[in-house]
């Protein structure tokens, strides 16, 4: 088994292959041009992979071992692990840092079950043969549509602290007037909250999509067969349909794993302009951002994705090692 | 290096970025121009012109002068481009100096930044000698650096506490008159309470929190609180001592205690509609404010933490490109853009104190008498940005070039102090990055 | 599994309270964006339709009506230029490499494979500035802003996948019909992808549609300048005027619902005739 393929979506298809491959005989001529084929087919990608993202990045290791200023005139002046040194150690900008994988940590450990297993309820329930399927699926797709900035937008006015907020308002109304009026985003506890609130609106619906997508593909007869063996609902759920969403399942949460690393947008639009926590929601990409074009640290900024950078790899490589031991049983 | 000019020294650069980032940065890096002045040019033909787009008021009294300029004579056209008022800075910041425009507009503080960036061009040279004369003093002190100037607004700004005389007299608030019987801070905290005894929500104060205290608001307007209580952003290249001094950490806590009673106006309207009795904000406001509130409208200082009244200078400035070719066409540009009717019509639009001399005589809010001789009297005793007396009241942000590193430091303080962090933690933290990036950048020091 | 009435109601009920919850917030942006802004943060009101205008709308359009604002029209149609040019050069290039990568077999497979994976989680933030100086000569084009966007390893990811769960016999059955590898991949492997090639593209686009930090950096020309960069417009005003700023996302969100709806049906045929099944 291939240490770096995902888990697919139909493993028993791969090992029919073998048999059939061993039993045909033409296959020595080919082998050697699939090298070019395959080469070639993935050459045009791979060139711009290397030059925009490969190239870049050794690019900003190298700056993280300078103190390079944007658009400054003096020279960037050689800073050794200077940089790291300060990222890990110095008071003033490890506390930053630290809070700050501390805080994405909070946050995936938070988004991706959440929002996966509602995304799997949703599908689920979509999943019924009821009409108008088509338009429940779109409400709850709709907010994917939304640029994450302008969903920050949004939600701070409907999390705004005055009592003319929408969600202050609404509470204040369903408790008969005893709930008043809370600041949902300067508030330490409650500012992570909603920022995890508002990114998991605006994320379940395309899961949902993804997910619904895998589970119209199980066969009806499966179900209909462990109905016919007595089997309750929960194990009906437990026996087919989560095998038979596995691959699916896997790549949704692979997928989730990976955007809530990059938590940037909605951190900065409403740091800036809504009077977010900073402290509580600060992400490592807010972190490398804000260094690198509000204080012109590119030096520091460029440390900071790299830390970040190995960090996520570790983490991943972490999540496969487990996803390959729970596909082996 | 000097590999050459024009497109061969580009390609050179593209392809040594390409393979030796470093050296390339060195090279090819900040400005394109190895000097600060900008080729004098023949006096005629086209030049860019760039400025914010923020206020639509102010976008179209710019279109309107362009457009004036481009039909009063035929020798230079003046071709204008906005740039989104949040990214302008940054903007300028990431483009290289010989692809910045002929004239451009910078937002005050920034301009000793970008004249170390080799970005901006010194316009004594390209200015008339009348438009240099008929400037305001402290216009002309925040856009002078070594001698040089560097920019000139057509407006100052005006920062203070509007209040609304009905609510005041209500609950028995004695309020000043002006800057020579000011409000202690004690004095002001009480009146808060007061007003907000009587308010129906309990929130009697508007601090402008929705504009973010971590942007530029928040260095602007509650500066003068750290300048009134005795300190100030940065002495002779640093902030130890001044901003983390007790004083100023005393005075930030009585501002973090204003918090229960400030209403978040997140629509703005808090003032206008009788939500707040007193609303600490800018010039930009008056007209709304007074169309609202009409003769119950005043207009008063900032609270004095101790060193006297403060209030806080500049606004945006006109600078000419250090990459550009044709400087005395962009000076005769820009001695229009500061001529009379411009500038008249400018502060009309956005209310702020003009620029210059004549029309700050001639305006109706800002002579003696008018609704806003306040901020006139307050700009009349500037303070520059360093020497913060208690008898001078106008104080211009530092004018250093890690300006950039100060706001952002002190917002984010500011910010937090307001969310109920420890003042003198906060405002520790701030002073110990500031002073690290400036010893990483040898103080910034303007060669 | 059969459902009687009663259940059928109930998972109507059921959904329609959830999608009206999930959706209350679009409502409130649409309403928002046709009332004037103290109307907008008026707490529930702000859901009732009353003092509705078309303002808004006109004043966005008004801020963007020159050569020096750039024209709205202009932003969009630059938008809509790198969002396609991207998702559909990424479809070409992406599948292509995942193909390649992921299905042929061939010596260095593995580790090259191995190295798009590994440039995955490399972040654009991380890159940014680097590419900010390699390319600050190309600023101010429209292909500077589109190519670096182009491949993408994240969407090679979600080829491979796909891909990799085809049953071999399919390409087996077109070797033995003498199919080379492009034939196979354009003529079998595409037609028969449809929900990836979907997921794919509608995933780029957005992506691409919101995409700021990259023009802020590279773009100062209006008439290459996409649209999303001039929300800031109605941010920087004092105060900030709500059902403007909502108007704005209303029309910057637009295309992007045409274009979804557009996918979306291309999207469930692709399922319904998916020959991809266990």
């Amino acid at each position: 088994m291939k240490t770096v393929e995902p888990a697919a979506a139909a493993p028993s298809g791969r090992d029919q292959s073998r048999p059939a491959a061993r039993t045909r005989s033409p296959r020595p001529p080919r082998r050697n041009r699939d090298w070019v084929h395959g080469l070639l087919m993935s050459a045009p990608a791979l060139t711009g992979l290397i030059a925009f993202v490969g190239v870049p990045f050794v690019y900003a290791v190298v700056l993280s071992f300078y103190n390079v200023r944007l658009g400054s005139p003096l020279a960037p002046t050689f800073f050794g692990l200077e940089q790291y040194r300060r990222l890990f150690t110095d008071p003033d900008m490890s506390g930053p840092f630290l809070r700050a994988l501390l805080n994405n940590l909070t946050f995936a450990v938070v988004v991706v079950p959440v929002q996966t297993g509602l995304a799997l309820a949703l599908a689920i329930l979509l999943n019924r043969k009821l009409k108008a399927i088509g338009v429940f699926r779109s409400l709850f797709f709709l907010p994917v549509v939304f640029p994450m900035a302008l969903v920050a937008v949004i939600w701070r006015l409907i999390l705004a602290r005055s009592g003319d907020g929408l969600l202050n308002s609404a509470l204040h109304v369903v408790s008969f007037g005893n709930w008043g009026a809370f600041d949902w985003l300067g508030d330490g506890f409650t500012a992570m909250a909603s920022i995890i609130v508002l990114s998991i609106w605006q994320g379940v619906g395309f899961q949902m999509v993804i997910l619904l997508a895998g589970l119209q593909q199980i066969p009806g007869e499966l179900y209909e067969a462990a109905e016919l063996d007595r089997a309750s609902r929960w194990q009906q759920f437990r026996h087919v349909t989560l095998p038979g969403i596995r691959g699916t399942l896997v790549f949704v949460v692979m997928l989730t794993s990976l955007l809530s690393f990059r938590v940037f947008d909605q951190v900065y639009v409403l740091v800036k302009g809504g009077g977010l926590d900073e402290e509580a929601t600060r992400t490592v990409m807010y972190q490398a951002v804000t260094t690198a074009f509000d204080q012109n640290n590119i030096g520091q900024a460029s440390a900071i994705t790299v830390v970040f950078f190995l960090i996520v790899v570790a983490l991943t490589l972490i999540q496969r090692r487990a996803v390959r031991t729970g596909n082996e049983d | 290096m000097n590999i050459g000019s024009g497109t061969s020294r580009r390609t050179a650069c593209t392809a040594l970025a390409l393979v030796l980032p470093l050296a390339a940065l060195a090279a090819c890096g900040g400005g394109g121009t190895t000097d600060t002045s900008a080729e004098q040019g023949s006096g005629t033909g086209t030049i860019t012109v760039w400025a914010h787009q923020g206020v639509k008021a102010e976008s179209t009294a710019l279109q309107n002068a362009v457009k004036s300029f481009n039909s009063s004579q035929k020798k230079v056209k003046a071709k204008l481009t906005l740039i989104p008022d949040a990214d302008y800075t940054k903007t300028i910041t990431a483009t290289d100096a010989s692809k910045l425009p002929d004239v451009m507009e910078f937002d005050g503080p920034t301009m000793a930044n970008f004249v170390y960036n080799k970005k901006l061009a010194a316009i004594d040279d390209y200015v008339s000698s009348a438009t240099m004369a008929n400037a305001t003093d402290a216009i002309k002190a925040e856009g002078e650096i070594g001698g040089k100037h560097y920019g000139l607004g057509m407006y100052d700004s005006g920062l203070g506490v509007y209040g609304n005389k009905k609510l005041l007299d209500a609950a028995g608030v004695k309020y000043p008159k002006g800057l020579s019987d000011d409000w202690t801070a004690a004095e002001f905290t009480d009146a808060v309470k007061k007003l907000a005894a009587k308010d129906s929500d309990g929130k009697s104060l508007d601090l402008q929190e929705a504009n973010g205290y971590a942007s530029e608001w928040g260095t602007y307007g509650f500066a003068p609180v750290v300048w009134s209580a005795g300190g100030s952003l940065l002495k002779n290249g640093k902030a130890e001592g001044v901003l983390d001094a007790p004083a100023v950490a005393s005075a930030m806590k009585t501002f973090q205690s204003w918090k229960t009673y400030t209403d978040p106006n997140t629509d703005g309207n808090a003032f206008t509609k009788g939500r707040v009795a007193l609303s600490w904000v800018g010039h930009w406001m008056y007209p709304a404010y007074s169309k609202a509130l009409g003769s119950d409208l005043v207009v008063l200082p900032l609270p004095d933490f101790g060193n006297g009244p403060k209030t806080g200078q500049g606004s945006w400035a006109w600078g000419i490109g250090a990459g550009s070719k044709n400087g005395k066409a962009a000076g005769a540009f820009l001695d229009s853009l500061l001529n009379d009717t411009n500038v008249t019509a400018m502060t009309t639009a956005n209310g702020a104190p003009p620029g210059t001399r004549s029309v700050l005589a001639k305006s109706d809010l800002y002579k003696q008498g008018g609704p806003l001789q306040l901020f006139a009297d307050q700009l009349a005793k500037p303070c520059g940005d360093s020497d913060i007396t208690k008898s001078c009241v106008a104080v211009t942000r530092p004018l250093t070039a890690g300006y950039p590193t100060i706001t952002a430091k002190f917002g984010e303080a500011l910010a937090s102090i307001y969310g109920g962090a420890d003042p003198k933690s906060a405002l520790e933290k701030a002073t110990r990055a500031i002073d690290q990036d400036f010893s990483d950048n040898a103080g910034y020091k303007i060669p | 599994m059969t459902r009687t009435p009663l259940r059928r109601f109930l998972d109507y009920a059921v959904l329609s309270v959830l999608a009206f919850i999930f959706v209350l917030p679009v409502l409130y942006l649409i309403l928002g964006s046709f009332k004037p802004s103290d109307q907008v943060l008026n707490g529930l009101t702000g859901f009732l339709p009353t003092h509705l205008s078309l303002a808004n709308y006109t004043a966005v359009l008004d801020s963007f009506n020159s050569d020096a604002t750039g024209y709205f029209w202009r932003f969009m149609g630059v938008s809509l230029l790198l969002a396609t040019v991207v998702v559909l050069g990424g479809m070409i290039v992406n599948s292509m490499a995942a193909y390649g990568l992921a299905r042929l077999r061939w010596k260095g497979q593995r580790a090259v494979f191995a190295l798009v994976l590994l440039l995955m989680l490399v972040p654009f933030e991380a890159v940014a500035v680097p590419l900010f100086y390699m390319f600050n000569d190309q600023r101010n084009t429209i292909y500077i802003q589109a190519v670096p966007f182009i491949a993408n390893a994240f969407s090679i990811y979600q080829f491979a996948t796909f891909f990799r769960a085809i049953p071999p016999s399919i390409e087996e059955a077109a070797r033995i019909d003498g199919a080379g590898p492009w034939r196979t991949f354009f003529a079998i492997i595409v037609p028969m992808s449809r929900p990836v090639f979907a997921s794919v593209a509608i995933l780029t686009f957005l992506t691409q549609w919101g995409s700021f930090l990259w023009p802020v950096l590279m773009v100062s020309d209006p008439s290459v300048r996409p649209l999303p960069l001039e929300i800031s417009v109605f941010q920087g005003q004092m105060p900030v005027d709500w059902g403007q700023v909502l108007a704005f996302g209303v029309l910057l969100v637009l295309p992007v619902l045409i274009v979804f709806a557009f996918f979306q049906r291309w999207f469930v045929q692709g399922v319904a005739s998916s020959a991809v099944k266990g």
